[in-house]
């Protein structure tokens, strides 16, 4: 699971549905959620997860696609199972693991040091914990 | 080799009904045996145990304790048997409760000493915690070297650290003695660690016969995270509708789509399930 160091820099709300966006070192990111805890709010920092399941690794991305989450990265290690594969990624110094079908990791012949870009749905975000000041 | 091959009339809440059970058990094997209140596990049990009547055949070992001719008495079957609770003799100390079955001092010290009791050898029963008087029926139940050790929700009135507790030192006990054990248990997890096979009965017939990860592992369809609830509320959000749903004295919310809310009644039994990948697990 990665985690994100991040702040809430804005909640947009209808009812008891939420958009929060962050700040991660400079890049915005956006969670979408069901009711907030009275912690959650504009200013607070947070430690942001998502599972290595719903990170999604790009190469070469021409055009618009519906992700909220966009993120430069670089490939840190790339770990070849039977089936599955555990690829490292850097993101501002931080690092995240996709985990993805072993066959595509060979068909993107991703290696150590290649630039990437990291995709997260907004619902696949949550926040894990809200940090005391 | 436990060979098992019986029947009998039940006159239960809900109405007659008939146990019927045909069922092998192996050697050493540890088997839970689960099913709703009713189902006729303890009955099960008590026949077994010689405590009740039944048609059919008992063999344990190639030597016959029930068949149509005769029935051995509970005294002369090698079982070990742990009720609910306790069945201790109030007047007699936790080392003489153990002796009275059998005077094999060494076997007491050692049953005492696997489940941390020695220090207490020499207390009276009502002197003692839940936990520590379960402990006790347990050594008691192990001091005739049964070949067949009975358990009648032996844990279910205990707080949840003295179960676990409990359940090692039953397993310690199981792998020391090797005893072919039967245990009445509706805990999931307690029946996970310590059962090898289980079995599950309703309105008397074996439903469903397994291991734990096969019988209770909540699948549907590849959804691994799989629980049953009630829907309580729909609520539309936005473009989306959180369905509002009671799973075991919790609430939880699940997003739903127009045509997925569509679907659904308020009032009926639902199941929440999603993938293995997708839930985290907090500590």
């Amino acid at each position: 699971m990665s985690m994100i160091n991040a702040n809430i820099t804005e909640i947009q709300s209808v009812d008891s549905l939420n958009i929060v966006s962050f700040d991660f070192l400079g890049t915005t990111l956006k969670m979408m959620s069901l009711d907030l805890n009275a912690e959650m709010q504009v200013g607070r920092k947070v430690v942001l997860n998502v599972k290595p399941f719903h990170i999604t690794i790009v190469k070469e991305f021409y055009g618009d696609i519906s992700y909220s989450n966009k993120l430069n990265a670089v490939v840190k290690s790339c770990e070849n199972g039977e089936l599955l594969s555990s690829v490292k990624l850097l993101v501002n110094g931080v690092v995240f693991e996709s985990i993805i079908t072993k066959e595509l990791a060979l068909k993107m012949e991703l290696k150590i040091g290649d630039n990437v870009i990291v995709m997260i749905k907004a619902n696949d975000l949550s926040i894990q914990e809200v940090l005391n000041d | 080799m436990i060979k098992i091959d019986i029947n009998k009339k039940l006159h239960g809440a809900s109405g007659d009904m008939n146990l019927s059970v045909s069922l092998s058990v192996k050697d050493n094997e540890f088997v839970a045996l689960s099913g709703k209140s009713g189902s006729g596990k303890t009955t099960l049990l008590r026949i077994l145990a010689g405590l009740e009547e039944s048609d059919g055949v008992i063999e344990v070992d190639g030597e016959v304790w029930q068949n149509s001719k005769r029935s051995l008495s509970p005294q002369k079957r090698r079982i070990g048997f742990v009720f609910q609770d306790y069945a201790l003799f109030p007047n007699m100390s936790v080392l003489e409760n153990l002796l009275y079955v059998v005077k094999d001092r060494n076997l007491a010290e050692r049953l005492l000493e696997i489940t941390e009791l020695r220090e207490l050898r020499n207390r009276l029963p009502n002197t003692l915690s839940g936990g520590q008087k379960q402990r006790v029926s347990l050594c008691r139940a192990m001091m005739n070297r049964p070949k067949l050790l009975l358990m009648d929700e032996p844990l279910s009135a205990l707080d949840s650290e003295m179960r676990m507790k409990l359940q090692r030192e039953i397993k310690v006990l199981h792998e020391e003695f090797g005893t072919t054990t039967i245990m009445v248990s509706h805990d999931a997890s307690e029946i996970y660690r310590l059962a090898s096979r289980v079995v599950v009965l309703d309105v008397g017939k074996v439903i469903n016969d397994g291991t734990p990860k096969d019988v209770l592992l909540k699948t549907s369809g590849s959804q691994k995270f799989s629980f049953e609830g009630e829907l309580l509320d729909i609520v539309k959000v936005d473009v989306i509708y959180i369905a509002i749903i009671s799973i075991a004295q919790q609430l939880v919310e699940v997003v739903v789509s127009s045509e997925e809310s569509k679907q659904l009644i308020i009032g009926q039994k639902v199941s929440v399930s999603t993938k293995a990948f997708t839930p985290i697990i907090n500590q």
